[in-house]
């Protein structure tokens, strides 16, 4: 049964009042803390990522003992092939994995954004034909489609950063559209409207914010899938080439040792669940925090 | 209900034609010369006009295109510049064992899906324990699964094979293709056992994610079902939980658990591609693994075709059994 709660107003307002009333709500509760500790993780990952390099033992392309060296005190997580400290080799992985991730969701967020907003304050055939485009791009499978925009561009990773963008936008378009359609309806809008407020700082100024909040929440929610298909395209020899430390190449040119030396393709597997892990977690708790849907 | 179903035909055809229009494009993009590729580095100047002549590579683009709709039509989806025979026949090899094995993943996702959210839709104890479970099933990369599978079901207890469809010196070859079909046409119980011991470890890997998704977005809609009023009204009938749970609550709460299944195939066919390269399953996703280090995009197109064409025939079929399974739908 649900405990009974303290009560709080329901959720209108600022975005900053809502995470507030549902901060308090949710103080206690065990699924607070789980978020918290998600949200936390994933800040540090953040911060690790820019540290890196201080960070890693050894550099990672270069030979830091004998091959096949078992997890241990002096390799964290073993060594590779050709001696290469896996450690390392996956700390530099999940750099680049998040941070690929982040600038594909930006651009996401951005192209999808814009595309979302202009559609929804224009109205009329604008918003007919942008929102038709969105629905045949929505209609098709993202990550097949990103293989083939790959493929055609040729593999490197900033192909692949560009392709997963193309494919990743629509979404975006939609949920923005729906908030400031949803929003033009509200008091505030017409107000604005009626004291004489242009279309673009409209669109800016009172529009855009109410659209944040739902599009913060997709988008931490999101991440996740994200951190799996960019490992997905880099197992598929889509990513930067040969020697680069990416988790989803690795565990494709490990994987002849599974059977024998199983820490080689595994560890760099691992990680990508880590990442994913931490994503899909911190996105629950933006979520919860955010009371949107 | 017929007027829904002409609906979504039509709506079907122009997505398949707006996908053609983006692979056409994409192919013109390339910065890869086919005919170059097709020929190799040191092909003769003539010898590369007469081929490009040949392969239709010198007309102009919309010409190109209509041709490549027309061909497309027909089944001809051009010559693959690494196997150098026709894609389609190609693609007609590999098809089978694909089909077969997706079918089965999504057939498993969608059974442990259901079991997932109904299990877990009534308040219980543990629910962090079980958030925590889900997450990490729905973040787990299928080649990560594919490994620990291995590891665990092949190397160590023995019980799964990790390689092929089939270790039969002769597997049948027809009418179906699908190895667990044509084995059981045949009569052949032995063989219908180790075609299906070899499809299970793969499907798994591949349903995981999707599973995961499908439970928790039925979870939290029965959630919501469970405490509206004519649910109530159900069990004030006396009527037993699991009566109240399959008769009424779960045909309204189906409808986003199956979209979600639906959107949940794009990221499937991304896993098939990766599973059957670790698998060595004789499908498109090891044609796709191969065509890619080759830039042969004539594959890679067809590929993106068959799938995408895939993608939205199911997504298609989802929008109708959801009508099916709420007909207020199709209002």
């Amino acid at each position: 049964m649900a405990v009974a709660e303290p009560y709080l107003p329901p959720s209108t307002g600022t975005l900053r009042s809502r995470v507030y009333v549902r901060v308090k709500r949710r103080r206690r509760s065990h699924a607070a803390v789980l978020d918290r500790i998600a949200i936390g993780l994933l800040a540090a990952l953040t911060l690790m990522a820019f540290v890196t390099p201080l960070l890693a033992p050894f550099k990672p392309n270069l030979i830091a003992g004998d091959s096949f060296s078992h997890p241990g005190a002096r390799f964290l997580l073993g060594t590779d092939e050709v001696g290469r400290d896996i450690f390392s080799r996956v700390l530099f992985g999940l750099r680049a994995s998040w941070f690929a991730s982040l600038e594909v969701i930006a651009s996401g967020v951005i192209i999808g954004g814009l595309i979302g907003l202009v559609a929804g304050t224009a109205g009329g055939w604008i918003d007919d034909v942008l929102m038709r485009i969105t629905d045949v791009f929505l209609a098709l499978p993202g990550p097949i489609l990103a293989i083939a925009v790959v493929a055609a561009l040729g593999p490197s990773l900033q192909h692949t950063l560009i392709a997963v963008a193309i494919v990743w936008w629509p979404f975006y378009a939609r949920i923005v559209r729906g908030e400031v359609k949803s929003l033009a309806a509200r008091p505030h809008v017409e107000a604005a409207r009626l004291a004489g407020v242009g279309r673009i700082r409209l669109a800016v100024r009172h529009l855009l914010p109410g659209a944040i909040p739902a599009t913060v929440v997709t988008a931490s929610l999101d991440v996740g899938n994200l951190v799996l298909t960019l490992a997905i395209l880099s197992f598929l020899g889509l990513g930067a080439p040969s020697p680069a430390p990416e988790l989803g190449a690795m565990v494709a040119r490990g994987l002849t040792y599974l059977l024998q030396e199983w820490w080689v393709p595994i560890m760099p597997g691992l990680a990508v669940m880590f990442l994913a892990f931490v994503a899909n977690l911190a996105g629950d708790g933006a979520r919860d925090l955010l009371g949107v849907a | 209900m017929g007027r829904l179903v002409a609906r979504r035909l039509g709506a079907m055809i122009l997505v398949l034609l707006f996908l053609v229009v983006v692979v056409f494009s994409l192919q013109h993009l390339s910065p890869t010369d086919p005919v170059h590729s097709f020929l190799g580095a040191n092909a003769s100047k003539a010898a590369v006009k007469v081929e490009s002549h040949k392969l239709g590579y010198d007309r102009p683009l919309p010409v190109q295109y209509l041709r490549y709709v027309g061909d497309l039509l027909h089944g001809n989806l051009q010559m693959s510049l690494r196997t150098r025979r026709p894609v389609a026949t190609d693609l007609r090899h590999y098809l089978p064992a694909t089909a077969e094995l997706a079918i089965f993943s999504l057939a498993l996702a969608g059974i442990l899906g259901a079991v997932l959210g109904v299990t877990t839709a009534a308040r219980f104890k543990g629910a962090g324990v079980f958030r925590v479970l889900t997450l990490s099933g729905a973040s787990a990369p299928q080649f990560l699964l594919a490994e620990l599978g291995i590891l665990l079901f092949y190397r160590h207890l023995h019980w799964l094979p990790a390689t092929g469809r089939s270790s039969l010196a002769n597997p049948p070859s027809g009418p179906t293709g699908f190895l667990t079909i044509d084995t059981l046409v045949h009569g052949n119980l032995h063989g219908f056992t180790d075609a299906f011991g070899h499809l299970i470890l793969p499907g798994l890997c591949i349903a995981m994610i999707p599973a995961v998704s499908i439970g928790r977005v039925l979870r939290s809609s029965l959630v919501s079902t469970m405490r509206t009023d004519y649910v109530r009204t159900a069990r004030a009938k006396g009527l037993r939980e699991v009566v109240v749970l399959w008769r009424h609550a779960l045909r309204n709460s189906i409808g986003p658990a199956l979209s979600m299944g639906g959107l949940q195939v794009g990221l499937m066919f991304a896993g098939v591609v990766v599973i059957e390269q670790i698998f060595a399953w004789p499908g498109i996703g090891l044609y796709t693994y191969q065509s890619i280090p080759r830039s042969d995009f004539p594959a890679i197109a067809g590929i993106t075709l068959v799938l995408g064409a895939g993608y939205v025939i199911v997504n298609t079929i989802v929008d109708v059994l959801q009508a099916i399974a709420d007909p207020r739908i199709a209002l």
